[in-house]
């Protein structure tokens, strides 16, 4: 139905008997009857190596573009910079991403001499006066960020593309401001991204070797995929939604092949069914875990992350304080710290003034405080609940109910139904001689709730919570100051909200106890723990973590700006030169992939509508195109993108990368639908089966490229325009910032 | 490779003997054209089984022993009845011939004995009859109320308290004893609603199809549900808003039926009256508009069906379009609207609702004094501000602080009427004109005011301090006294429309002027915007001083509504007419505003609320009462065997559907085209009626209790009926084995439902003794003070 003299966007209709079917089966009557080798002239494959080598070069040059400036530290580098210095030095940390894009920073680091001395702990902090070798370690995002551009051509050129159309996405990939800015600085979205063109390049070659199953290179590009998802996944766990893109593809390539006009067996069917669960099942997993492997076996010293894991998993670390813990006794005197804040429940002879300025009346009582050094006032006895039996010298367990007596003033902790000072929401705090009656003993009742390290609590290693008895708030405090008269020493308060995390206190030493008692009590060898058990505890760690980042930043928005990329992300300023990095898209070139999203939106649905009609406005093979490859791309923008809007974390423009790396594939796509006439094809391999079909050459019109060049330039002029602020080298004036605010809610810095 | 020996040849359509060719035929056909397929030649619907089906019988030759009962014919391409074996007995025969009646009223009478005996067990308000008797009260009184529901189902409550001879007197507090009214009378009318629900599950079950026992098993398993009961007892909006969901999927059914005769008087009834029906139950709740989207998306996959029917007119095509569009928006809407204007016209006079309505139409209700109100503004008035967006609030303020930003105290956009709301208009500082000037001077257009709280001295501020959740914007707080006066207390009224039919000259005056307050310095706009605050300012509305100058926005608008100043004279007393469609509109954007504001507190834990993901297998169970030892105690629970069947069909049905799917991509025929498209478009609508009604509750932010279950539970109940009788009807089940399949299922549900008697008919005497064998799940907290889902 396809004879070379029709011409190929074929706008009558098929006839309605028969409906487009399946064209590697479809036998075509005047086709010659040689099997084809490649589509492409060999004159033909010379320009695409060229092209390809042009681009990658403007790739580099864009990335690494004075990759010296700024010297100093830059957004989320204060984060990833002081990972990587962290697995220099191995002390464990804790991070909601797998550690692959990590190690690899360290890696870097390691060959070009850093030895992880700097910790990256400011927006700002100079590389120079600290003798950082940064440019190296830029380098490595930097490179990846630009071999992304190669793979965009060569996996449009693998789906059959003509060669304008594949330098047209490669183009928008360079000149894209916010993939420059991003992958040229230590951050992880440059790795993220060029894995995740790994997987899809793979995938796209595997695909194409399907008439050959179980070939060698069969093997080889389905491996490829496997381990190249796996990768993604081990940056950052969003390369999950690279796995759901290949996995839609995997799935839909299944079905059809489970349909018995294929005329496989079951057995055969089955086969092909094992080999892809080993090799994008099962052989990703074993990567996956191979890299946390390497994670924990690298990061064998106590450090900034212990307190987010397990006592079992800490006291797998070198120089771990769970080792010293101790079992407290009733009868013991103890301090008591503050988890989150690391300061000691305090009490002082003071009382809380009788009238706050705010004219809220006190109960004047003794004040209980956080102080953050240590102090004979910080002491609490402990006792239990029971004045008959006492049972001093017994083991504190979870659940029991105990009273503190604090130690200096002779009083009893207490908690009541009166106005805290600074929150009005919260209990006051307070304690009670032990010279009055008993008339308020309930009140001084405490549940002491052990949220981990075993069941009997331990200093150091047990976090508890202690909840008051008759009134259910929990003892808690948080980083206000109080007043002159608290000595600006922490407000301590009775919080009602029970499950917060910061209601967690330890206790961190005994009075008395001398070491030899510790060494008795415990011994001070690391443990060793099963890597899956550290796996597990780890992974869900960061899943956890992860969705609990719902904390507001100035600078998150929602998932729905950022197509149209409603607002940026302020990376850096420098106020003496009004230098700045601001993080945003080519405004006119993401504007434009919108278009062409709603363009594939608008056709597929024009053609659903239409066929439904019996009537097939488009060729065939232009068809097959439009759907496997766009539409794969498509999908993968789909897949990259939607996701987020069910995120409760909070969210960022550059969590909308790899979409965008998509929406521009998908760009020069549309294009080329518009404007090149017919597709070039075949191109998937021919198997020992494949029937001789006719070749097809894509006609590529002048204005085809007049128009990929007008979008180049105009993408090009945008990015030039919008560079200041990716670059960060050159301070624009005011008027300059004003022209290029296109919306009122880029707020950039210094535009005033 | 791979050739055509390696493939083995299999018969598409079974092994089945004596079976002539046609289906199979049809079958290749089917199969090689799916994509042209004219759809109407295999409608899974057949004609109405109770109508006689002549036309039909052509194929009954191929009549199964399997279809002896039921409306079941697997291998003919219509659904005509089974040409029956009558009795001799003429007493079984007149039960054959009657069954269709005799069947539903059985079942109809033995619903109304369940929900209705012993209705007055409980003299006392149980659970929400709280809220609803309270707000059908209202009606009675004809006092003007707010709630977060659609008017109609309260005002059902209304007219039972109307027919029952009830006054409207009594507060409906919970747990209160029932004065000497006749609350039987008025739950007996909710419970029918309740009741009529069994039959509706019958018929619904025969319009999909389904067996005889299996209709009737579907309509035992709505009857003997132990949570349909109960909540079908009490003056609760649920029964009516659980029947009328029943209704509009017996509509919805019944009109399927019907598509193979477009456009004749049955099919527009039924397509009429399904559109009647989604405007009923969108009217009791909100809710409503889940089984609405299954009519939605029901009319959108026949319409595309339609479509692909290349045979149909365009002319037909669009009569179709036109007549859905009619009856199932036009006509919902219609009963929507209606049932507001209703509630309008019943309630007349003011009360606790006014606050949330505009001030032109509070001033409209009677006994309000609005109207008393001075009518022009001046200096030294004091006054209450309101904010025109619909469901705007009283500009507010409290000793309370903000927590964070300026720490200043709090200014909020508040609902209710407290003196919290009333501010005095006040000379700015920069005029330097002193307060008292003896006559009152009127306010215009551009004067500059300040506005003092009336309890807590507080001067209305703002300044360059980001609002606690709209951080793009400025906070707006209540700072200084008279004494001490700032530079940033100073605002600029900006009069914006006169809605009387005073002449527009520029003056200020109570409830017909909107204005905007424009702050001197910034610049920025007064603005209200239904963003709640956190618990810390109670979950009021977040004022801020706007500085997009959205000068349209109604956000930004205000008016004034309560007034006084004893130097001005008393306002005229004119008729307050606001328009209709206006308070329409108001009153439902002020409901959803409301309803989004109901979301879970972090720091309240609430024990009868629960988590979407308990309900389907019944983890949960809902205490409606106090616990007493005396007292008499509702607990609500559904019968586990029904609710677990019912999640449990999903899953079979789930796995049944991808099961066929895999075998026929392998050209297994396991079941004939027919049964495939009638098995699927019912396994549809049903599971699709569950997802609309269960996955809306796991997504939505707000508070969730486990009776928001129970629509999506009618849905699984017939699918758990639908399932089951799939199964046992497939050729090789014996009828032995169907038999013994049925009389299991149904002495199980009947057993658990009686089992669980008093749970649903009142728990006498301590609970711990008499119910311990009923704890089935641990969280269940019938007995004991369980407190799920809390770290104690």
């Amino acid at each position: 139905a396809t004879g070379s003299e029709s011409t190929l966007r074929q706008r009558s209709t098929v006839p309605k008997h028969t409906p487009p079917t399946d064209s590697n089966t479809a036998a075509t009557e005047d086709a010659p009857k040689k099997v084809i080798k490649s589509v492409f002239t060999s004159a033909e494959k010379t320009n695409s190596l060229i092209a390809l080598a042009g681009l990658t070069a403007l790739a580099i040059v864009s990335r690494f573009y004075k990759i010296n400036e700024p010297d100093e530290v830059v957004f989320d580098e204060v984060h990833f910079g002081k990972f990587a210095s962290y697995y220099l030095r191995g002390s464990y940390f804790f991070d909601v991403h797998p550690p692959l894009a990590k190690m690899m920073l360290a890696a870097m680091g390691y060959f070009i001499g850093y030895d992880g001395h700097f910790l990256f702990d400011n927006i700002g902090d100079k590389y120079n006066d600290n003798n950082v070798p940064y440019i190296g370690l830029r380098a490595l995002p930097a490179f990846l960020g630009a071999m992304t551009v190669p793979l965009v051509y060569m996996t449009m050129r693998e789906a059959g593309f003509p060669i304008l159309t594949c330098a047209l996405a490669a183009f928008f990939v360079i000149f894209d401001n916010m993939l420059v800015t991003q992958t040229r600085l230590i951050l992880l979205d440059s790795m993220l991204v060029f894995f995740m063109m790994c997987s899809i390049y793979s995938y796209v070659r595997f695909y194409k070797t399907r008439n050959n199953p179980f070939s060698l290179k069969w093997w080889s590009w389905m491996i490829a995929t496997g381990i190249s998802i796996a990768l993604t996944t081990s940056v950052k766990m969003v390369g999950l939604f690279t796995v759901a893109t290949i996995g839609v593809a995997v799935i839909w390539d299944l079905w059809e092949l489970l349909d018995i006009r294929r005329r496989l067996t079951m057995q055969q069917f089955m086969n092909h069914f094992y080999a892809r669960a080993i090799g994008l099942i099962l052989i990703p997993v074993v990567v996956y875990l191979f890299w946390f492997y390497v994670h924990f076996a690298i990061l064998i010293n106590s450090g900034p992350g212990d307190d987010f894991m397990s006592t079992e998993f800490q006291e797998t670390l070198k120089g771990n304080t769970m080792a010293d813990g101790i079992y407290v006794k009733y009868g013991d005197n103890i301090t008591i710290r503050h988890k989150d804040t690391s300061v000691y429940l305090h009490s002082h002879a003071h009382n809380y003034p009788l009238r706050y300025d705010d004219g809220r009346i006190s109960s004047a009582g003794q004040q209980v405080t956080g102080y953050s050094h240590e102090d004979p006032n910080n002491l609490w006895q402990i006792y239990s609940d029971n004045v008959e039996n006492t049972k001093i010298g017994n083991q504190v367990k979870d659940k029991d109910v105990i009273r503190l007596l604090h130690v200096a003033t002779s009083s009893w902790l207490l908690a009541h139904d009166v106005a805290s000072p600074t929150m009005t929401t919260n209990e006051e705090i307070t304690t009670y001689s032990t010279n009055e009656d008993g008339s308020r003993f309930n009140e001084t009742t405490f549940q002491i709730i052990l949220e981990s390290g075993g069941d009997k609590l331990r200093t150091m290693a047990s976090n508890f919570k202690l909840l008051h008895q008759s009134t259910k708030v929990a003892i808690w405090t948080h980083s206000q100051k109080l007043p002159d008269w608290g000595f600006e020493q922490q407000e301590v308060n009775g919080n009602k909200n029970l499950v917060q995390k910061s209601n967690l206190w330890l206790s961190d030493n005994i009075e008395g106890k001398n070491a030899s008692e510790i060494d008795q009590e415990s011994s001070k060898a690391v443990k060793t723990r099963s890597f899956i058990l550290k796996f597990l505890e780890l992974q869900g760690k960061m899943i956890s973590h992860n969705a609990g980042l719902t904390d507001s930043h100035p600078y998150q928005s929602s998932p729905i700006e950022w197509p149209f990329l409603v607002r940026g992300i302020s990376f850096w300023t420098e106020n003496e030169t009004r230098k700045q990095i601001y993080l945003i898209g080519n405004p006119l070139g993401m504007w434009i992939a919108v278009a062409s999203l709603a363009v594939i939106i608008g056709v597929s649905g024009a053609d659903l509508l239409s066929r439904r009609r019996g009537f097939y406005p488009l060729n065939q093979d232009v068809q097959k195109r439009f759907y496997y490859a766009t539409g794969f791309f498509f999908i993968g923008w789909i897949f990259h993108y939607i996701p987020f809007f069910l995120m409760g974390r909070a969210l960022f423009l550059h969590h909308y990368m790899p979409a965008l790396v998509f929406s521009y594939m998908v760009l020069a796509a549309v294009h080329g639908f518009i404007f090149i006439e017919g597709v070039d094809g075949p191109i998937s391999d021919p198997g020992p089966e494949t029937r001789p079909r006719q070749l097809q050459r894509a006609i590529v019109p002048v204005i085809a490229y007049a128009t990929g060049i007008i979008l180049m330039a105009i993408h090009l002029g945008s990015f030039l325009f919008f560079a200041p602020l990716s670059y960060g080298t050159s301070a624009p004036s005011v008027a300059g910032l004003a022209r290029r605010k296109f919306l009122p809610q880029w707020d950039y810095h210094f535009a005033k | 490779m791979y050739t055509s020996e390696n493939i083995k040849r299999r018969n598409p359509v079974g092994s089945s003997a004596g079976r002539d060719q046609g289906p199979q035929q049809q079958q290749d056909d089917h199969y090689n054209n799916s994509q042209n397929q004219n759809r109407a030649s295999v409608d899974p619907y057949g004609p109405n089984p109770l109508k006689p089906a002549f036309q039909h019988q052509q194929h009954q030759q191929h009549q199964h022993a399997g279809t002896a009962y039921g409306y079941r014919d697997y291998y003919g391409f219509g659904y005509a009845p089974s040409r029956r074996e009558y009795s001799a007995n003429k007493y079984i025969r007149f039960y054959q011939e009657n069954d269709y009646i005799l069947i539903p009223t059985l079942l109809t009478l033995v619903s109304f004995w369940t929900r209705f005996r012993d209705i007055k067990s409980s003299d006392y308000v149980v659970w929400d009859e709280a809220h609803f008797g309270k707000f059908g009260s209202y009606y009675i009184k004809g006092d003007f109320y707010f709630d977060v529901h659609p008017p109609l189902g309260k005002m059902l409550v209304g007219l039972s308290g109307a027919l029952a001879g009830y006054d409207g007197s009594f507060a409906f507090d919970s747990g209160a004893k029932y004065p000497d009214i006749n609350y039987g009378f008025m739950r007996i009318f909710n419970a029918f609603f309740g009741a009529i629900m069994v039959p509706l599950a019958y018929w619904t079950a025969q319009e999909l199809r389904m067996s005889q026992a299996a209709c009737i098993f579907a309509a035992v398993l709505v009857l003997f549900d132990n949570a349909y009961l109960t909540i079908s007892r009490f003056i609760l909006l649920d029964s009516m808003l659980l029947s009328a969901t029943c209704f509009v999927f017996f509509c919805l059914t019944r009109f399927r039926n019907e598509r193979h005769d477009p456009f004749s008087l049955d099919w527009w009834l039924w397509l009429a009256m399904t559109g009647v029906a989604i405007g009923l139950v969108s009217s009791i709740k909100w809710v409503g508009l889940f089984v609405t989207a299954l009519v939605g998306l029901n009319t959108i996959e026949e319409l595309w069906d339609l479509f692909g029917d290349l045979s149909l007119p365009k002319t037909t095509y669009i009569k179709h379009w036109v007549a859905r569009a009619a009856c199932l928006i036009a006509l919902p809407f219609s009963v929507y609207v209606a049932s507001f204007a209703l509630h309008f016209a019943i309630l007349q006079n003011s009360g606790p609702g006014d606050a949330q309505m505009s001030s032109l139409f509070q001033a409209g209700l009677n006994f309000n004094d609005f109207r008393n109100n001075p009518l022009y503004v001046a200096y030294g008035s004091k006054v209450s501000i309101k904010n025109t967006g619909y469901g705007g609030g009283l500009l507010h303020s409290h000793v309370q602080t903000f927590p964070e930003g300026s720490g200043q105290q709090q200014v909020t956009c508040y609902h209710h009427k407290d003196n919290n709301n009333n501010w005095f208009i006040k000379h700015a500082k920069s005029e330097g004109v002193p307060e008292d000037t003896g006559s009152p001077q009127i306010l215009r257009h551009g004067n500059l005011i300040r506005l003092g709280h009336e309890q807590t001295n507080r001067s209305l501020h703002s300044h360059r301090v980001k609002a606690p959740v709209t951080s793009a914007q400025y906070e707006v707080s209540g700072y200084g006294d008279d004494s001490t006066v700032d530079a940033n207390d100073e605002w600029v009224i900006e009069i914006v429309e006169e809605n009387s039919h005073h002449p527009k000259d520029g003056q200020l005056r109570s409830l017909s002027t909107t204005f905007r307050l424009r702050h001197r310095i910034l610049g920025c706009l007064l603005t209200a915007e239904n963003i709640n605050l956190p618990q810390w300012g109670f979950r009021q509305i977040e004022v801020t001083c706007d500085t997009r100058n959205r000068t349209n926005s109604p956000h930004s608008l205000w008016n004034i509504e309560q007034h006084w100043n004893d130097k001005l004279p008393a306002g005229e007393g004119t008729l307050y007419k606001s328009k209709f469609w206006k308070d329409f509109w108001h009153l439902n954007v002020a409901m959803m505003t409301s309803n989004n504001a109901l979301i879970p507190d972090p720091d309240k834990e609430d024990v009868l609320a629960s988590n979407p993901s308990q309900w389907p297998l019944l983890a949960v169970g809902l205490r409606m009462c106090g616990w007493g030892d005396d007292a008499v105690k509702f607990y609500l629970l559904g019968n586990p065997i029904a609710w677990w069947g019912g999640t449990l069909s999903l899953g079979v049905f789930a796995f049944t559907v991808c099961y066929y799917i895999v075998r026929r991509q392998r050209k297994f025929q396991d079941v004939t085209p027919m049964e495939w498209d009638q098995f699927l478009a019912a396994g549809k609508l049903l599971v699709g009626g569950w997802f609309l009604h269960y996955i809306p509750f796991c997504i939505m932010g707000r508070v969730t209790y486990l009776h928001h279950y129970f629509p999506a539970l009618y849905f699984s109940l017939l699918l758990f009926s639908f399932v089951i009788d799939h199964f046992v009807n497939r050729p090789g089940v014996s009828s032995k084995v169907r038999n013994v399949v049925w009389a299991v299922a149904f002495a199980a549900v009947t057993f658990t439902f009686f089992f669980f008697w008093d749970v649903s008919y009142g728990i006498r005497g301590p609970a711990a003794e008499t119910m311990k064998s009923r704890q089935w799940r641990g969280a269940w907290n019938i007995i004991d003070d369980h407190k799920p889902n809390t770290f104690i």
